[in-house]
């Protein structure tokens, strides 16, 4: 752009009231940015030819492939209009939903809004999303129906049709704006109420007055809606190039004075006199009309010509010889109703300047979540004046809004842009290369070749080196913040406070001394922190232009706080400046994928490339799992789309692959059915036998395991010298649930036990201890009935982790341990047991157990398991010995690292043993006894829980969705395809809006967000939080055994059995054996042998 | 035996041959590819899927039945599929290519779990995935051996994996308690065992926290139980030191 602009620009940020903020707002494909071009053409920055085709403002390549905005970008402009100058920043925002997040931020700068819709397609579910972001954030909107060509070219209308059409859009987009301020009025209207009921019930009146009238009658909507004699609405074809607010253009100039009159009842576009056209139409659309027909349609060179004429336009005869009608028609159009100068009178007409800004909006964004304005600390409440005032002193505070984060590469800075040379610098360098040159020669007759060269390999190696730093340099990304001044005057090279979103001035007023200012040395104060501002920048969409200081009112680029700031944050000279409330976005990521790098080494690049990501997107989230997953949390799968993208050629710069998360699970046991498959009640007996053939075809032959029909299983160790009897029992889902809750206690009672062990003692705090006596009673409250009797006593540990959802109880006669609550009883137990040393053995077994369960190596869920009996044949100098190495539990799952098979098969225990005593107790032939015993419990464990009906506890969603009515039906069975259950369903208030609570597992959520909005044509937009764990019903071993299922099913239960489909997914993952036929059918394989 | 003509004669294809000797002599039984190993594991029940004619042969590819007195005398019974079953139980076969794949393919992630499992990233202290570390192994050409135990080659894996990438066996932490006697000797001893001491003290006996190692566990233990003679105790406090929960990137 030409200098000259540059600094009108720069004087005209100084007049506050000649500023326009505003944004470009619309569903998809409606054409914001074909009018952003038309816009920018206005100004010279692009040729007005390539207006509507070139999309200036999609900067991205993936922009202009996709033919879609993916991010919100600004540009200023500069507009004359009856002797006023005008500065106009013009954001222009993405439409797909997806992108919402980035409307967010657009919306959140700016004053004023343009609504861009479609003539054809008419309001749109984005639509109504813009216009309510735009009326959730306070700012007005104006409107822009676009397209109108098309209702002549494509849908061939007549101008008649046309207005009928016109005016249902305008009725459509009424109706949705007084949606909202119904919905708002009801809302006030509901709190108040509330009031009233309080004080009512308090006074406890008995004459109630029950106010019928929903207090809409009072409250005046009139200067909210859309209509033409307003002036607020202008009437398009941005491709075109032509546009129009009033009609004055369409006469000559001397037959407008006696139009004046005419005109004013056409603007309201339901005048109609009858059998008539309505004025509007013979007055505007007919012209229109005419004109596309000669152009477009027909053809007509000398009609053409005479319109031009009488119109007193001038065409190229370029043009006018142009084969392509269009060309000529927006030759003529956009000297006709240029759409430029309709829409920006209309903009700087009747949206507000920055200093209008309403007292209610400086409240809302001040106030942060619930806390009303009047919580808010004095002086803070001072600052609404400097708000209202938007001044541009010296003295004003400084106010400015970082709303987001976008990367800019560093060739794109100005700093490093190359810049014409001037005059005198090419004479400088022209001065300089002739120095060298005649050194150059100097230095040849001087002969000194050998020394010369060397030092002049010398200097290369050198000048490659700074090369080198220097590309390194420039592959750098750079954030600048994208933001407004709300008041005061930032400066390049100004102290300021960055305040972060969970800043609280109350706290920092408190702790900071009055009156101090950025450059003390302050004490830290959460979320605050302070920083010098490196450089402004004037946005021109594609391009920066440096700045030195930006008044109040304006859009800016503020570079180098990449370090400050995350994704948005408050600048303030002021410690009492409140953070703006948070962006209200639309749309909450849900799609989660895992990211991996190609290459494994790469694995740094992909976080640092990660964590970039994280700054520039204001909507994406990114985090590690537990599990070592990178997982990437995006809006949509087109914002996923381009995140990648970003990832693999910005910010990361390697090759990445995305695929599905990880999706967990749980074990179980439950109680045995009563039920079978095709709901027939089933006898006891029949299916304890069927448990025991399954089990029995199961197991075929683990040796020394006994499994009675009541689940009770019996497990000697290789040596024969203990033996243990387990019994799986599924806990309760409430006691499952309080079990997950107490995590921390469970952990510290751990910690005691540990202590006391040792006889030390650790103190634990009354308060600790209170909840842990509270957390006991509970427990009992929960486990009752005469099968839990003194269970809670009994509990021996918990697992896995020794502080998970899962209980190992003792149940054996006779033996008596500390109790896992002896933190709460304080007394010692003296005596010990002989076989107490092996307590922890048992312990270890029954964490590795609970810890990878027998189905798909799955952490246990709710499963309790009771040791009935525990025999141990053993004399007192083993015990001794292998008291030492009994706290070498794990030495089981090491010792299989290396070989010791050899041995193994050794049978007899009594020379084992006597080996043992001789070799000083290494170890037996079967390893150390302790070992042995953490194996045989973890078997015996195993065995006990196959041995009850097992199930799959999979995670759950709670799914939130909005949905108008009439796509409910679509989204229901996206829903049950899914296998989500629906738990309510209401209506919104004043809204046709319906509200639908849902569970969904987690491991069918990939895709469902995309796939319910593809399926309701982005009408409902779920919204998924994790919930819970659930079994799920269904048995994966299940095959039909009565009668009634054989013929409900058929022989092979070829009906998919979801549980089982999961769990050989899992199984599968992990490289564990997956019971399934490599070839299903045998006949049907392919010959491979010809010669037959 | 009818005379042996290009019509009455019975043309198997796709056949994989059992065999099992037995009283002395072979017996085979002609089988479908693919098939005799699904039902060894079970997921096969259907006799019928797996036996291409419900014959024992002496020989599948000349088509010679075998008699049924050397099979009553051989296995003690003359019921054909009873025999079958025996054979195709303990018969040796030669396995065949999908059969083999799978296993491999099995054993591949197999170990590649076991990787995942044990080892963490440095860096972070976090697990890799197990379909990264299957593509690392990918990267490095490593190949599975069928006769060696998964765990043993996943020991070897990951020695040949540091190289290519930032892998480390995940330590264990263990707390060890020795009288003070000997907690000067051991301590020397131990040092070069351990990777990081996290806790000391030493006052009336010495205490430890450090990381070790999986590999190391088995010297540390057998030389604290002999050098202290079962005075000194050794616990676990984690096998795994590890990051838990999730970590938001920022």
């Amino acid at each position: 752009m030409g200098l000259t602009i540059l600094e009108k620009i720069i004087a005209l940020q100084k007049k506050t009231s000649h500023i326009r903020n505003l944004c470009i707002l619309a569903h998809v494909d409606h054409g914001k940015t074909t009018l952003a071009d038309s816009l920018v053409a206005s100004n010279g920055i692009i040729s007005s030819r390539l207006a509507g085709k070139l999309r200036y403002l999609d900067s991205r390549e993936d922009e202009q492939i996709r033919g879609i905005t993916m991010k919100s970008s600004a540009i200023s402009l500069h507009y004359t209009t009856g002797g006023n100058e005008y500065l106009i920043n013009l954001i222009d925002s993405p439409g797909h939903v997806d992108f919402s997040s980035e409307v967010s931020t657009a919306v959140r700068l700016c004053d004023g809004a343009i609504v861009v819709v479609d003539a054809v397609e008419g309001v749109c579910p984005q639509t109504q999303v813009v216009l309510r972001q735009a009326w959730l954030e306070n700012i007005r909107p104006v409107l822009v129906i676009n397209k109108i060509d098309r209702l002549i070219v494509e849908l061939k209308l007549t101008s008649q049709e046309a207005f009928t059409h016109l005016q249902k859009i305008l009725e459509q987009v009424n109706a949705v704006t007084g949606s909202l301020f119904t919905s708002k009025v009801l809302e006030e209207r509901a709190e108040k109420d509330a009031e009233a009921q309080s004080s009512c019930t308090e006074n406890s009146s008995a004459d109630q007055v029950y106010d019928w009238s929903a207090g809409l009658e009072e409250t005046d909507d009139s200067d909210l809606y859309f209509s033409p004699d307003r002036g607020n609405v202008v009437f398009a074809s941005a491709i075109d190039g032509w546009g129009f607010r009033y009609i004055l253009r369409f006469f000559k100039q001397r037959a407008l004075s006696h139009f004046i009159k005419l005109i004013s009842p056409c603007f309201s576009l339901s005048s109609q006199s009858k059998g008539k056209k309505p004025l509007f139409v013979q007055l505007v659309l007919d012209n229109i009309w005419n004109m596309y027909d000669a152009v477009v349609t027909r053809r007509d060179k000398e009609k053409v010509e005479k319109m031009v004429t009488s119109l007193g336009l001038k065409v190229m005869s370029r043009d006018l010889r142009h084969s392509d009608p269009k060309v000529l028609l927006s030759a003529i159009c956009s000297q006709w109703l240029p759409v430029s100068r309709a829409v920006l009178s209309m903009v700087c007409e009747k949206l507000p300047c920055p200093a209008e800004i309403s007292a209610e909006r400086v409240e809302k964004l001040m106030s942060v979540g619930a806390r009303r304005f009047d919580s808010l600390p004095e002086k803070t409440q001072e600052l609404k004046k400097a708000f209202l005032d938007c001044s541009a002193d010296e003295t004003a505070p400084v106010i400015v809004f970082v709303s987001k984060m976008f990367a800019v590469d560093s060739k794109a800075l100005p700093q490093n842009k190359q810049r014409p040379l001037t005059q005198e610098e090419i004479a400088q360098r022209r001065e300089l290369a002739r120095q060298r040159h005649a050194e150059r020669q100097a230095a040849n007759q001087s002969y000194i070749y050998t020394l010369f060269c060397s030092a002049d390999a010398l200097c290369a190696q050198t000048e490659a080196l700074s090369v080198k730093a220097a590309v390194e340099e420039e592959n750098k990304e750079h954030f600048v913040a994208f933001a407004r001044v709300y008041s005061g005057v930032v400066r390049k090279g100004q102290k300021v406070f960055v305040l972060g979103p969970k800043y609280d001035p109350s706290l920092a007023l408190r702790a900071l001394p009055e009156g101090c200012s950025v450059a003390d040395v302050l004490p830290s104060i959460p979320h605050m922190t302070c920083c010098t501002v490196d450089s402004l920048y004037l946005l021109m969409g594609r391009e920066l232009e440096e700045l030195d200081e930006v008044p109040s009112g304006n859009v800016l680029g503020i570079g180098g706080m990449e370090e400050f700031i995350l994704k948005s944050a408050t600048i303030s000279t002021s410690p009492a400046c409140p953070p703006f409330t948070p962006l209200n976005f639309e749309a909450t990521p849900i799609v989660r994928v895992a990211v991996e790098p190609k290459h494994p080494s790469e694995m740094p690049k992909l976080v640092r490339g990660m964590r970039l990501l994280n700054q520039a997107d204001p909507c994406a989230e990114v985090l590690i799992q537990e599990t070592g997953e990178h997982v990437l949390v995006t809006a949509g799968e087109v914002h996923l789309q381009r995140c990648l993208d970003d990832l693999r050629e910005r910010f990361a710069k390697i090759e990445i692959s995305a695929s599905e998360p990880i999706i967990p699970f749980r074990e179980t046991v439950i109680r045995p059915p009563k039920m079978d498959m095709v709901n027939e009640d089933l006898g006891k007996q029949q299916k304890v036998a069927v448990i025991h053939q399954v089990k029995e075809e199961q197991m075929k032959n683990p040796e020394g395991v006994q499994v009675d029909s009541t689940g009770l299983v019996t497990l000697t160790t290789p040596n024969k010298m203990a033996t243990v009897r387990v019994r799986a029992i599924p806990l309760p889902e409430e006691v499952t649930r309080l079990l997950e809750d107490n995590v921390e206690l469970i952990r510290t009672m751990e910690q005691f036990s540990l202590f006391a062990w040792e006889d030390k003692t650790l103190d634990i705090n009354q308060k600790i201890l209170e909840n842990i006596q509270d957390f006991k009673v509970k427990l009992e409250s929960n486990l009752q009935g005469h099968k839990w009797r003194g269970a809670v006593e009994h509990i021996w540990a918990f697992g896995p982790r020794r502080c998970g959802p899962n209980i190992l109880l003792n149940n054996i006669e006779g033996y008596r341990r500390p109790s896992v609550w002896q933190c709460l009883e304080r007394e010692k137990e003296t005596e010990r047991a002989e076989i107490r040393d092996f307590d922890n053995s048992i312990v270890s077994g029954f964490q590795l157990a609970t810890l990878s369960g027998p189905m798909c190596e799955e952490p246990l869920m709710g499963v309790c398991f009771s040791v009935e009996t525990w025999h141990m044949k053993i004399s007192a100098p083993l015990a001794q010995q292998d008291s030492v190495d009994e706290d070498s539990q794990p030495a089981e799952p090491s010792n299989d690292d290396q070989s010791e098979s050899s041995d193994v098969h050794e049978t007899s225990s009594n020379r084992s043993r006597s080996r043992v005593e001789a070799a000083g107790g290494s170890v037996d032939c079967y390893g150390p006894f302790s070992g042995q015993l953490i194996a045989a419990m973890k078997e015996a464990c195993r065995f006990a829980f196959q041995a009850k009906p097992q199930r799959l506890m999979a995670a759950m969603y709670t799914c939130e969705i909005m949905a108008t009515a009439e796509v409910l039906g679509r989204m229901y069975a996206v829903l049950s395809k899914r296998e989500g259950r629906v738990l309510q369903e209401e209506m919104k208030e004043g809204t046709d809006m319906f509200i639908i609570k849902a569970v969904l597992p987690v491991a069918e959520s990939f895709g469902f967000a995309d796939e319910i909005r593809k399926r309701t044509s982005g009408l409902a937009s779920p919204q998924l939080v994790f919930s819970h764990w659930e079994v799920i019903s269904s048995d994966p071993f299940w095959v039909p055994t009565t009668e009634e299922e054989y013929l409900h099913f058929g022989e092979k239960a070829d009906s998919t059995n979801q549980t089982l489909k999961y769990m050989n997914a899992v199984r599968r993952r992990k490289g564990l054996y997956v019971e399934e036929k490599i070839v299903e059918h045998a006949e049907k394989q392919r010959t491979l042998s010809k010669n037959k | 035996m009818s005379i042996f003509t290009p019509t009455n004669q019975i043309r198997l294809t796709n056949v994989a041959v059992v065999r099992m000797k037995k009283g002395g002599k072979r017996f085979e039984i002609a089988c479908y590819k693919n098939k005799v190993m699904s039902w060894r594991s079970g997921a096969e029940k259907d006799l019928d899927e797996v036996l291409q004619t419900n014959t024992v042969f002496v020989n599948v590819s000349k088509g010679q039945v075998a008699k049924k007195d050397d099979l009553s005398s051989a296995f003690g019974t003359d019921d054909v599929t009873e025999v079958c079953k025996q054979i195709l139980a303990k018969g040796e076969l030669q396995v065949s290519d999908k059969e083999r794949q799978s296993q491999l393919e099995q054993m591949f992630r197999d170990i590649a779990t076991i990787v995942a499992e044990k080892c963490v990233n440095p860096e972070t202290k976090r697990p890799y995935t197990v379909i990264l570390i299957e593509r690392a192994m990918k990267d490095i050409h490593f190949s599975v051996k069928a006769n060696k135990s998964t765990k043993q080659q996943a020991l070897e894996v990951i020695k040949q994996l540091k190289q290519s990438i930032q892998i480390q066996r995940a330590h264990m932490r263990l707390r060890f308690v020795l009288p003070a006697k000997d907690g000067k000797r051991l301590k020397e001893k131990l040092r070069p065992l351990i990777k990081t001491v996290e806790n000391e003290e030493f006052d009336d006996q010495l205490e430890m926290v450090c990381l070790i190692d999986p590999g190391c566990f088995r010297d540390i233990d057998e030389l604290i139980r002999c050098e202290t003679k079962g005075k000194g105790t050794l616990e676990v406090l984690s096998l795994k030191d590890v990051e838990e929960g999730d970590e938001k990137l920022e």
